[in-house]
């Protein structure tokens, strides 16, 4: 970290390779679009080390980039608002053999591959439909698995607040998809 | 709390589809290399960078900046707010350069800097002298003329006469 604040690529480099996984899926559930979230997470990371010494630690590096992704990707939004065009990262091969996601989806349809493909459209829809505040906290709690308290860091606010949007966009997600939730 | 562990369940498992969006196979394989690509080029430019670490570091401005890209009608007022100020600079700056004098000058001023003319020549050393010139300069004709006859000389002894018309009658 010293030696990337000091300019060090290839210090920097490894940052890059830790966290890019992370931020890239973040921005991607965010847009529900590869090339937006390829842009945007280089962007960040450029962003990042340009803004790299005015990081004075007070949070973790990890919490730090993420606000940067999430500024950065909200303020795309607002800008983009209404041209979403999707352009769907693939579903891997684990999730053909996902219970959880079979025993949703194997009473509505027997071709598994379509519906699974028509689910994740269907899906990416919704979260389009949900607010960017909402559909942060449902991107970072219930897909990224991250806690309350680090969601309340990353969005600098409390973690009554974060509650009471996860719930809320959980409400309009189960109504949204109410045809494929039992 | 006990609605949120149960009636979202289904809905946590559907969202669960999400974690296997991947992109293109070895997308990450090149990401950090590409990122620091733009880095060594430099394609934001140093003063890109600036103002990236000028925003940064004035949270007040980046929300600003934030508010007028997000809303094109709040960009307009600033823009015509900041035009109406320059023009009322331009218009009070250019009202306080106006000298507090009348354009032209009264009678008596007049025939003051007309007085003052008049003795200024007169007693100019060189008009009065006029051989002085000669001795000064060695290269002017002017000032080589013959000292009986300066150039200037009589222009003090020149008078305004009268003049009077008479027009042939029967017109």
């Amino acid at each position: 970290m010293k030696r990337a604040r000091r300019g060090d690529l290839t210090a920097y480099d490894e940052l890059v390779r830790r966290y890019q996984e992370r931020i890239y899926a973040t921005i991607y559930h965010m847009t529900s679009n590869h090339e937006d979230a390829n842009d945007l997470a280089q962007e960040t990371f450029i962003k990042a080390f340009q803004v790299l010494r005015s990081f004075r630690g007070g949070s973790s590096f990890y919490t730090w980039v993420y606000r940067i992704a999430v500024n950065k990707t909200i303020n795309f939004l607002k800008q983009r608002k209404n041209k979403a065009q999707m352009s769907l990262d693939d579903l891997d091969f684990n999730a053909e053999h996902n219970p959880d996601l079979v025993a949703l989806i194997s009473e509505k349809t027997p071709r598994r591959e379509a519906s699974l493909s028509e689910l994740q459209e269907k899906l990416n829809a919704a979260m389009q439909k949900l607010s960017e505040s909402h559909r942060l906290v449902v991107t970072l709690h219930d897909v990224q698995g991250l806690s309350h308290e680090e969601i309340a860091k990353i969005m600098n606010s409390n973690i009554g607040t974060v509650r009471s949007r996860l719930f809320y966009a959980r409400q309009q997600l189960q109504a949204l998809l109410a045809d494929y939730l039992g | 709390m006990r609605q949120d562990t149960q009636d979202f369940k289904q809905l946590r498992r559907l969202l669960a589809i999400k974690r296997h969006e991947q992109p293109p196979p070895g997308y990450f394989r090149d990401f950090s290399q590409q990122v620091i690509i733009r880095i060594q080029a430099g394609e934001s430019g140093e003063q890109a960078a600036f103002v990236e670490r000028l925003l940064w570091e004035a949270p007040w401005l980046k929300r600003f900046w934030e508010a007028l890209e997000a809303k094109p009608i709040l960009a307009g007022v600033v823009g015509v707010a900041l035009c109406g100020l320059l023009i009322t600079g331009m218009v009070y700056s250019d009202r306080a350069e106006v000298p507090q004098v009348a354009l032209l000058p009264t009678p008596d001023q007049m025939a003051a800097v007309s007085a003052q003319t008049t003795n200024a020549v007169a007693d100019h050393p060189l008009l009065a002298r006029p051989g002085a010139l000669a001795q000064d300069s060695s290269t002017s004709p002017l000032a080589a003329m013959p000292a009986e006859a300066p150039i200037l000389g009589d222009i003090t002894k020149l008078r305004a006469q009268p003049v009077s018309f008479t027009f042939p009658s029967g017109n």
